[in-house]
């Protein structure tokens, strides 16, 4: 069944046209990637699709047209966005924060918190510090707990692996999939990384300026030649 | 150095004593110091208001303002007119105040808000300037009385409240300003406190932070910034409405009603501490002290004063003042809240509570 479905959508900063009319799709339970170079839009359909820019086209939420909905009421339906570099409150606590993710909630909020807490055990440990005071990897950690905090059902991910080490990166990636074959959360990420990309995406969708020019399962991405040698480099 | 466990009875013990001193003090001005000092200390609780009020702006939510002086200015005038002109109690003024600021402030975020940093800074700084002005403005002197101002704008009888009893004269007055003042003070801070500490206040710092993030979070950026806007004036109003009613007297060209009132709160919470709670309150208390004493150094002082600006045939105290709050600045870059937290850090350490036992706080 598919949760997102996206048709011809146009975006982009004022008169600059950024993306150029794609279609692309997520159902439910899946791990979607895009994957795309510096420049191709890849940021912009994250914040194009979260209500952040002006946009034309379709876009549908669980049958629900978004196209014109305001960033909060997209938060509210169930859309939570990881922005890119992270983006965590520096100068509130690593609670406060997740408290800061659950905004558009009253109920069981304490209960969640301490519910993530159990996923990233870290964080717990650090959960008085100011979130300021965090490593990169740990902020991104956070990042993602604090959007799980709204209770989505899609979590848009926009780069989760810059800055990071290998290592940390590998960590993310695996809470991620976890999260997705544990909790039955549907995931649109976005990255550079396609050898990340491809091992935990179910389908791939590959953007370059602006416009969708393949796309398929993650499978039959790596095997295609001109793939391999543009994004892996082999 | 001692070492306290945050919630164990001498933790409790220690904030005890505090507020005990707090009160102390708060009681000692108005019963044992002269009618002059009462003021000086009803001047900074009107100032700490205001500057309060800005925090919530500027300190909380990282909107830079330099239009608070015209909120103080509107609370001033709504009292002035509705006691002068209408009649009213002055205690009633307070409220229709508030309310009017809070419009007009709602009103001048809405396209100010879609600005940000340097050029909102100069759609309120226009703001700051326009307000005088518009007081002065011929046509509208019905209501203003124009550049005259209006005066004599005070109770016609001295309230009297349950534990002060009876207050006569001018010291009843100074010391009854002093009790209206102090409480408005309290009821500000436990206003700011209260948004601050809540879901609100979180949102009102996730938008300083990061905006981004704040808006994918759920946060209405438009809707938060106009209300706490509204709200920070409104707050300002009310200081504007006890400096009129404790001086008597406004007028266009009055000490806070203009550009300079706004500079003066921008001082003020940032020598105390942008954004925490007692920043305005430190830097509210130190800066009359400054002003007040540096007053008094005249061209013909003796001592060191007079060795270093006797040459001089202006008072040095404009010139002292501003180079003490450099000395601050310098010495407490995070304001003097920041500088009493890291010294009273070396005698004290109150140790957090282990993680995972944190009561639970929800309902925020």
């Amino acid at each position: 069944m598919s949760l997102l479905s996206i048709s011809d959508l146009a975006a982009g900063y004022g008169p600059l046209e950024v993306l150029h009319g794609f279609d692309l799709e997520v159902n439910q339970g899946e791990i979607v990637v895009i994957l795309g170079a510096n420049g191709a839009g890849k940021t912009t359909t994250m914040r194009a699709i979260s209500g952040m820019i002006a946009r034309r086209g379709r876009i549908e939420f669980d049958g629900q047209d978004i196209s014109s909905s305001s960033p909060d009421s997209i938060v509210r339906l169930g859309i939570a966005q990881v922005p890119q570099g992270r983006g965590t409150f520096a100068d509130l606590t690593v609670e406060e924060n997740m408290l800061a993710g659950a905004y558009v909630r009253r109920d069981e909020v304490q209960a969640d918190v301490e519910r993530w807490f159990d996923v990233f055990p870290r964080l717990r440990e650090r959960r008085a510090q100011r979130a300021g005071s965090l490593s990169g990897g740990e902020q991104q950690m956070l990042a993602i707990a604090r959007a799980l905090m709204s209770r989505p059902r899609l979590l848009l991910c926009d780069e989760p692996s810059l800055g990071l080490a290998p290592l940390i990166t590998q960590e993310l990636f695996g809470v991620l999939k976890r999260l997705n074959a544990e909790e039955g959360l549907s995931i649109l990420l976005v990255e550079q990384n396609a050898n990340l990309a491809l091992k935990v995406a179910h389908r791939v969708y590959l953007l370059e300026t602006g416009n969708v020019v393949s796309s398929g399962s993650a499978a039959e991405l790596a095997a295609d030649d001109s793939i391999r040698k543009a994004y892996l480099g082999s | 150095m001692v070492k306290v466990n945050q919630g164990s009875p001498q933790h409790w013990a220690l904030r005890t004593l505090g507020v005990a001193l707090i009160a102390l003090v708060v009681v000692w001005v108005p019963t044992q110091m002269s009618t002059s000092r009462i003021g000086q200390f009803s001047d900074a609780f009107v100032l700490i208001i205001a500057a309060m009020s800005l925090n919530l702006v500027l300190g909380f939510t990282g909107q830079i303002s330099i239009g608070h002086s015209a909120f103080f200015g509107i609370g001033g005038y709504t009292a002035a007119i509705l006691i002068k002109d209408h009649g009213w109690s002055p205690g009633y003024t307070f409220y229709a105040a508030a309310v009017i600021a809070f419009v007009v402030g709602c009103l001048i975020a809405l396209p100010a808000l879609r600005i940000k940093g340097i050029y909102l800074a100069l759609v309120t700084l226009a703001v700051a300037v326009l307000f005088p002005t518009l007081v002065k403005w011929k046509k509208l002197a019905w209501l203003t009385d124009g550049a005259k101002g209006i005066d004599s704008v005070r109770y016609d009888e001295i309230p009297v409240w349950p534990i002060l009893g009876e207050l006569k004269g001018r010291d009843g007055r100074a010391v009854f300003a002093y009790w209206l003042a102090f409480v408005l003070l309290v009821i500000t801070y436990l206003v700011c406190r209260g948004l601050v500490k809540s879901r609100f206040g979180r949102s009102l710092v996730a938008i300083r932070d990061n905006e981004t993030a704040a808006a994918v979070m759920g946060v209405n950026l438009t809707v938060t910034k106009v209300l706490v806007f509204g709200a920070s004036a409104a707050l300002c109003a009310l200081a504007g409405v006890l400096s009129t009613l404790r001086t008597g007297v406004i007028t266009p060209e009055g000490q806070y009603v203009t550009l300079l009132g706004s500079i003066v709160f921008l001082l003020i919470m940032v020598v105390g501490g942008a954004g925490t709670l007692w920043g305005p309150i430190v830097g509210g208390l130190v800066y009359v002290w400054l002003d007040n004493t540096t007053r008094g150094f005249g061209s013909e002082s003796d001592g060191v004063i007079g060795f270093l600006f006797g040459w001089s045939d202006q008072s040095p105290a404009t010139l002292i003042l501003g180079l003490a709050l450099v000395i601050i600045m310098f010495a407490a870059p995070y304001g003097l809240v920041g500088l009493i937290k890291r010294l009273w850090a070396k005698v004290v350490i109150v140790v957090p509570k282990p993680a995972g036992t944190s009561l639970p706080t929800t309902g925020h």
